[in-house]
């Protein structure tokens, strides 16, 4: 097959966004007469020609790295397309009109704002390099933020500033902000930012919808002036956080990174059902897997163990009178295993006694549901449960300053990762990544913010990367990422756009404001054969880039281009 | 259905948005390793495609002058080229417009927008599936 390879594509790809780029806003211009005649005297074919206009673009916008653009510009098209190209469409009556003209002007807002959006991002190399990399090989989903806010200049400050987190951020007005929503499939919208005096026409919008997870979008006031009169109406009108001027930018962005983890944690849950009438179990399994928590029935309880050992579950919910054996029994039976010392047991029972209930709780398991179990009730203590669980086992194994994997485990992926390039033969990459002059921060400004310098290179990394990408902390300023399916060259380029847009970040102590950079050593695990040599490889390079003037990336390449270079 | 192993296939493009011109051209040449050519209505495509001949034609559905289906046609009536098979891309994808382009003769349909960096696959197996 005569597939060529292609090293420039992404720099052709970009000169081609930039003039489609430019003929975007062309059009956008004549779509926005188009629509403005409409509701003048004179719009004979101004919808047939929009309505073309939307078509071409709902093709093409995808094409140039632009799915929202064309997804917006889809939804228009049909809402034009039942009146446009009529034989006579100025016999439309005013009223038709004027509710196309409201329709249209407001999705022309989100396309100009998208557009500006891509404009924006345009114009900063790193970020269009990122850009292209990310959609020729990286699926990973980024988080999209709605900023609603009277003063646009405060709010693409906002948006610029949350874009060098890693968030894909835009401004919209609040009349545009569902078609914003409805049009982001992609890259989900996580949370709605409001200036104070919008968070009550936000809310009203967001509640008039019917999806629940449009309901669910939590909405942060962001600027204005702080009080308690100020919060407490805040509070009121639903906002669920307050960030008020100067914004604090790590804490907002810990806010909605932690949000989006939870909520992701939410809808999930793995559970065992011991239980032997098969239509109960069944019934329960339907119920359950509605709520997006998946289950493993098990009937006979000898095979529990194997299926434990295999299903992993965050719960158990045993049946007590089983066929033959009793659930006390199996869950003390299952707590011989000290893996499972800390999983919650649930009896489903009919015993309403409460000192049998205890003796029972006493053998093992944490709680009791009552049968006849409702489905509703059943579907809460079960994911209230697993949440718990979930928190419990993240405590365990996550750094508890920036919520990455912990030294141990971390280490421990590695090695994994280490026997996975072994067998399967794919190539992987491992960074070491650490933070320049880390000492001179917490002396200068001290640990809490030193700390916050922390949390800000934890968010982005978890931003920046992709969901298979495993990070962990190794030591106080010290991460460790393993990049599996990863090259040298694409890993050295994803690094290297982080450490760029890490650089970027300015953090604020008191009256001052500084920049923080950090250095990263490359290896490739795939070449080596231990976790411990792909480490000191990692390590090695990162000693060179501190050796070399820190705030970069270097690989180490094992081969000859390695070896010692004689003088010449 | 096969396309030619000794030399690169050549591809006849017809579209009239000029960027959508240009992307397919780096999408088919340069990372899908096909010769291409572009033209800008079914008109210049008929024009085109006696001497360039393709081994297969791309064909916009939605064109101002002739449309799609309409160069499809003339296509089929002209001895030189009759039997080149035609992919129509089209930004408007529901079932029962896909049967009527089929029936039409096409050999398949691309959903618009398209992703540049996969567009040669999806040729490749179309044709391998005909």
């Amino acid at each position: 097959m005569p597939y060529t390879n292609a090293p420039d594509m992404p720099a052709k790809l970009a000169r081609l966004r930039e003039r489609f780029l430019v003929r975007l806003s062309e059009d956008l211009e004549c779509l926005q007469k188009e629509a403005d005649r409409l509701v003048s005297d004179d719009d004979g074919g101004a919808l047939c020609s929009a309505y073309h206009r939307l078509h071409r673009l709902a093709g093409s916008a995808g094409t140039f790295g632009m799915p929202d653009v064309g997804r917006t510009a889809r939804a228009l098209e049909k809402v034009l397309k039942p009146v446009a190209c009529i034989e006579d469409e100025s016999r439309l009556d005013s009223g038709h009109k004027a509710r196309l003209f409201e329709e249209l002007s407001s999705g022309l807002q989100v396309l100009r704002s998208l557009a500006g959006h891509q404009t924006s991002s345009a114009h900063d190399p790193s970020l269009d390099k990122a850009n292209v990399f990310d959609r020729t090989r990286l699926e990973g989903k980024q988080a999209r933020l709605l900023i609603v806010d009277e003063d646009t200049d405060r709010a693409s400050l906002l948006c610029r500033e949350l874009s060098s987190y890693g968030f894909d951020s835009l401004e919209v007005s609040v009349d545009a902000m569902m078609t914003a929503i409805d049009c982001a499939e992609n890259s989900g919208v996580v949370a709605l930012l409001a200036s104070p005096v919008k968070v009550p026409k936000v809310r009203t919008v967001r509640n008039s919808s019917s999806d629940p997870a449009i309901l669910r979008l939590p909405i942060f006031a962001v600027g204005g002036h702080d009080s308690f009169d100020n919060r407490y109406e805040l509070a009121e009108n639903g906002a669920r956080g307050f960030f008020p001027d100067p914004i604090q930018l790590p804490e907002l962005v810990e806010r909605i990174e932690k949000l989006s983890a939870d909520q992701a944690r939410g809808t999930r849950g793995r559970v065992i059902l011991v239980e032997d009438d098969p239509d109960l179990a069944e019934h329960y399994r339907l119920v359950l897997h509605l709520a997006g928590i998946d289950v493993r029935i098990v009937n006979d309880p000898t095979r529990l163990l194997s299926d434990m050992a295999a299903f992993r579950p965050d719960l158990v919910l045993m049946d007590v009178q089983l066929d033959g054996y009793s659930g006390v029994h199996l869950a003390r039976m299952i707590r011989f295993d000290a893996q499972w010392l800390s999983l919650p047991i649930i009896y489903l029972s009919s015993e309403d006694d409460p000192d049998i209930q205890l003796d029972a709780l006493s053998k093992g398991a944490d709680d009791f549901l009552m049968k006849p179990v409702s489905d509703d009730y059943l579907v809460r203590s079960v994911q209230i449960r697993c949440l718990r669980a979930r928190l419990l086992s993240d405590l365990m194994n996550q750094d508890s300053l920036t919520g990455l994997l912990k030294h141990s485990l971390i280490k421990q992926t590695l090695e994994q990762e280490v026997a996975r390039c072994r067998r399967d033969g794919h190539t992987s990459a491992v960074v070491m990544l650490d933070l320049d002059h880390f000492k001179t921060v917490n002396d200068t400004w001290g640990h809490m913010v030193g700390d916050t310098v922390i949390k800000s290179l934890a968010n982005l990394l978890r931003n920046r990367l992709r969901e298979t990408d495993l990070i962990g902390r190794y030591g106080g300023e010290e991460f460790l990422v393993v990049m599996p399916g990863c090259d040298l060259d694409d890993a050295e380029r994803v690094m290297q756009d982080i450490a760029a847009s890490f650089s970027a970040l300015a953090f604020t102590a008191g009256q001052d404001r500084f920049h923080v950079t950090l250095s990263a050593g490359i290896a490739a695990i795939h070449a080596l054969s231990t976790a411990d040599e792909s480490l000191n490889a990692a390590d090695t390079a990162l000693y060179r880039r501190k050796y070399n003037g820190r705030n970069g990336v270097t690989v180490f390449r094992s081969g000859p281009q390695n070896a010692p270079q004689e003088a010449h | 259905m096969l396309l030619p192993t000794d030399r690169a296939a050549r591809i006849l493009y017809i579209e009239d948005d000029p960027d959508i011109r240009a992307i397919a051209e780096l999408a088919l040449e340069d990372v899908g390793g096909f010769t291409v050519r572009t033209c800008e209505s079914g008109e210049a495509g008929l024009l085109e495609a006696p001497g360039f001949a393709p081994d297969l034609v791309l064909l916009d559905v939605m064109m101002p002058g002739m449309d799609g289906p309409e160069t499809l046609q003339a296509l089929r009536n002209d001895q030189g080229v009759r039997d080149v098979p035609v992919i129509f891309m089209t930004a408007r994808l529901q079932e029962s417009e896909v049967d009527h382009y089929l029936k039409l003769g096409a050999l398949g349909v691309i959903p618009k927008p398209f992703d540049p960096m996969t567009l040669a696959d999806t040729i490749r197996h179309i044709l391998a599936d005909s």
